[in-house]
């Protein structure tokens, strides 16, 4: 097998990320997240460009509640700390390299129209169930909150139910 | 001891530091996993390559176990963590939401958080996701007023599997440890069979070694997960809310100074409140504190409950344990109350202390408001008296 194929068993990499959850509820209080930041940073962006527009909409300035600039976010420093730790975990593994990765039958301009669609799906997705598959079901899951469980049921039901429609892009 | 007050709340730059720190490990852990690639993530749906179902599971459960352990030892305040780090349960928003994201998920091969490590990578897929991961929230902000009702509908509050079901989290978490073991047996089977029928490549074998002992150390925590149950009370979810205490005095300084921090409840029987009550206090006998909606008031005041005597040696009532502010039992209750506010204040002597002076000239003016009747005035001080100090407390009596 190729060296870019060659990832950590799945169960090691279960228990290492349930450490690194573990360590994040007992040092922060609170657990991982990543669809937060994403909400934030277009907050911040629509703020450079129209900053009167953040201000009206109830929805965009509860990012900003009290004057605060809506990156001023634990969540915001974490999710930086992602990228640099997918970095160099991509380099150390011989990943690093720019690409695109898609199933064989398509081209590159629908993949990249699908991963655009299915972002802007998973974007407004996770502000209705408050957070995304980390924020939500991996973190609300370790504290056993009722509602990480129905969401995460959900996702495997909603990505099911999708896949047989979806094979001709991934196989 | 855990978690340290707030990091971010207390030592900004601190916390800031250990966001990125632990962020960092996140997502070395998800590119190790494979999570920044999308066929990888996506073959679970396919069924031939199950990683995704025995990372994320493998997660919760060793993090969940972990948790049980850390509270069960007292090291933990796992209410505390709870509290912070679980979002209030929208039953039907979470699962439309989850749909979507699920469909979301298979049609962009990330979800958000592996979206971000895709990028890392390089992978322009990756990057695109998270684009529109960017755009979905503001998209969903503008049409917010569409949905404003359904966002916020079926909320059923903070609301965790130990309380609907009855059952101590330290056995849902190992039970759930159990189901996520026997489902790893389970994937195995699955791939193996999938990735035939499909003719895809079988992943490598993850039951080799180092896949028995990940799943042992999981098995272990199980086990000293369980154990934390022998260690007496120190379950969140056999703990009733304990109830702290309020002084007579304390009462009444708060009455009188800052009325807007306490809500008086007076439990007694109807017939004794309206005969006599603490100023401000609602008559609520116990069976109707339920109707109060008290789990909901996010007022901030503290709550105080005042039984006839010490009262409640059973636990809080429920309604008022649901409470999201403190609770507070009056101390020996409206007989206390009675002693204290509606009996005349013995006359200190004329050489006591300052304190005891000042404790009385409160009390007799307290007993005055209270009854109409005034005390006599506290004896005259002695020569030798120390000058008065400034006390830094405000306004009021006393």
């Amino acid at each position: 097998m190729e060296r870019s194929e060659r990832f950590w068993n799945p169960y090691v990499a279960g228990v290492a990320l349930g450490l690194v959850l573990l360590a994040t509820f007992l040092v922060m209080g609170r657990g991982l997240g990543a669809s937060g930041t994403a909400s934030r940073l277009g907050v911040a962006a629509v703020q450079v460009v129209a900053p009167a527009h953040v201000e009206s909409s109830d929805w965009l300035s509860q990012a900003t509640t009290g004057g605060a600039h809506p990156l001023d976010d634990w969540l915001v420093f974490e999710v930086l700390g992602v990228l640099l730790g997918g970095i160099v975990a991509a380099y150390t593994a011989g990943r690093l390299k720019r690409g695109v990765i898609k199933g064989p039958r398509i081209s590159v301009g629908t993949r990249l129209g699908l991963a655009t669609a299915g972002g802007i799906m998973m974007g407004m997705a996770a502000r209705l169930a408050r957070g995304c598959t980390s924020g939500q079901a991996l973190s609300g899951g370790a504290l056993l909150s009722v509602g990480a469980f129905v969401f995460m049921f959900s996702v495997f039901a909603g990505a099911y139910a999708l896949a047989w429609s979806m094979r001709k892009a991934w196989n | 001891m855990f978690p340290f007050d707030e990091l971010i709340a207390t030592q900004r730059e601190l916390g800031l530091i250990a966001a990125v720190a632990l962020g960092f490990a996140f997502g070395f852990v998800l590119e190790r996993a494979g999570f920044g690639r999308a066929n990888k993530l996506a073959a679970q749906f396919y069924l031939h390559d199950m990683t995704v179902f025995k990372v994320m599971f493998g997660a919760i459960v060793t993090a969940s176990l972990g948790l049980v352990l850390f509270g069960g030892l007292g090291l933990a305040d796992l209410a505390a963590i709870s509290e912070a780090g679980a979002s209030y349960t929208y039953l039907w928003p979470m699962i439309v939401g989850g749909l979507l994201l699920g469909v979301g998920f298979i049609v962009s091969g990330y979800c958000p958080g592996t979206s971000v490590v895709a990028s890392a990578s390089g992978n322009m897929d990756g990057l695109l996701t998270f684009g529109g991961v960017i755009l979905g929230s503001l998209l969903y902000g503008e049409l917010f007023p569409l949905f404003e009702s359904f966002h916020s509908s079926s909320e059923l509050g903070q609301l965790f599997l130990p309380d609907v079901t009855g059952i101590p989290g330290a056995v849902i978490a190992v039970g759930i440890a159990g189901v996520a073991l026997a489902g790893f047996f389970g994937a195995e089977k699955v791939e193996r069979i999938f990735s035939r029928r499909r003719g895809k490549d079988l992943p490598p074998d993850a039951t080799g070694r180092v896949g028995r002992l990940a799943m042992v150390s999981i098995g272990v925590l199980a086990v000293l997960a369980l154990g934390t149950l022998a260690l007496p009370g120190s379950q969140r979810e056999t703990e009733t809310t304990e109830a702290g205490t309020i002084g007579q005095e304390q009462l009444a300084r708060r009455i009188l100074d800052e009325p807007w921090t306490v809500r008086v409840l007076d439990v007694r029987t109807e017939a004794e409140c309206v005969e006599a009550r603490i100023p401000g206090a609602e008559c609520v006998p116990l069976d109707g504190l339920g109707d109060l909606g008290l789990a909901y008031d996010e007022s901030g005041r503290d709550l105080v409950l005042v039984y006839s005597d010490a009262g409640a040696a059973s636990g809080l009532p429920e309604p008022a344990a649901a409470y999201p502010g403190k609770v507070l039992l009056l101390e020996n209750g409206f007989a206390g109350w009675r002693d204290f506010a509606l009996t005349k204040p013995p006359v200190p002597a004329a050489d006591a202390a300052e304190a005891e002076r000042e404790a009385y000239s409160f009390r007799s003016a307290l007993f005055g408001a209270m009854t109409g009747r005034p005390a006599p005035p506290p004896p005259k001080a002695s020569g030798k008296m120390v000058p008065k100090k400034k006390k830094k407390r405000g306004g009021g009596c006393g």
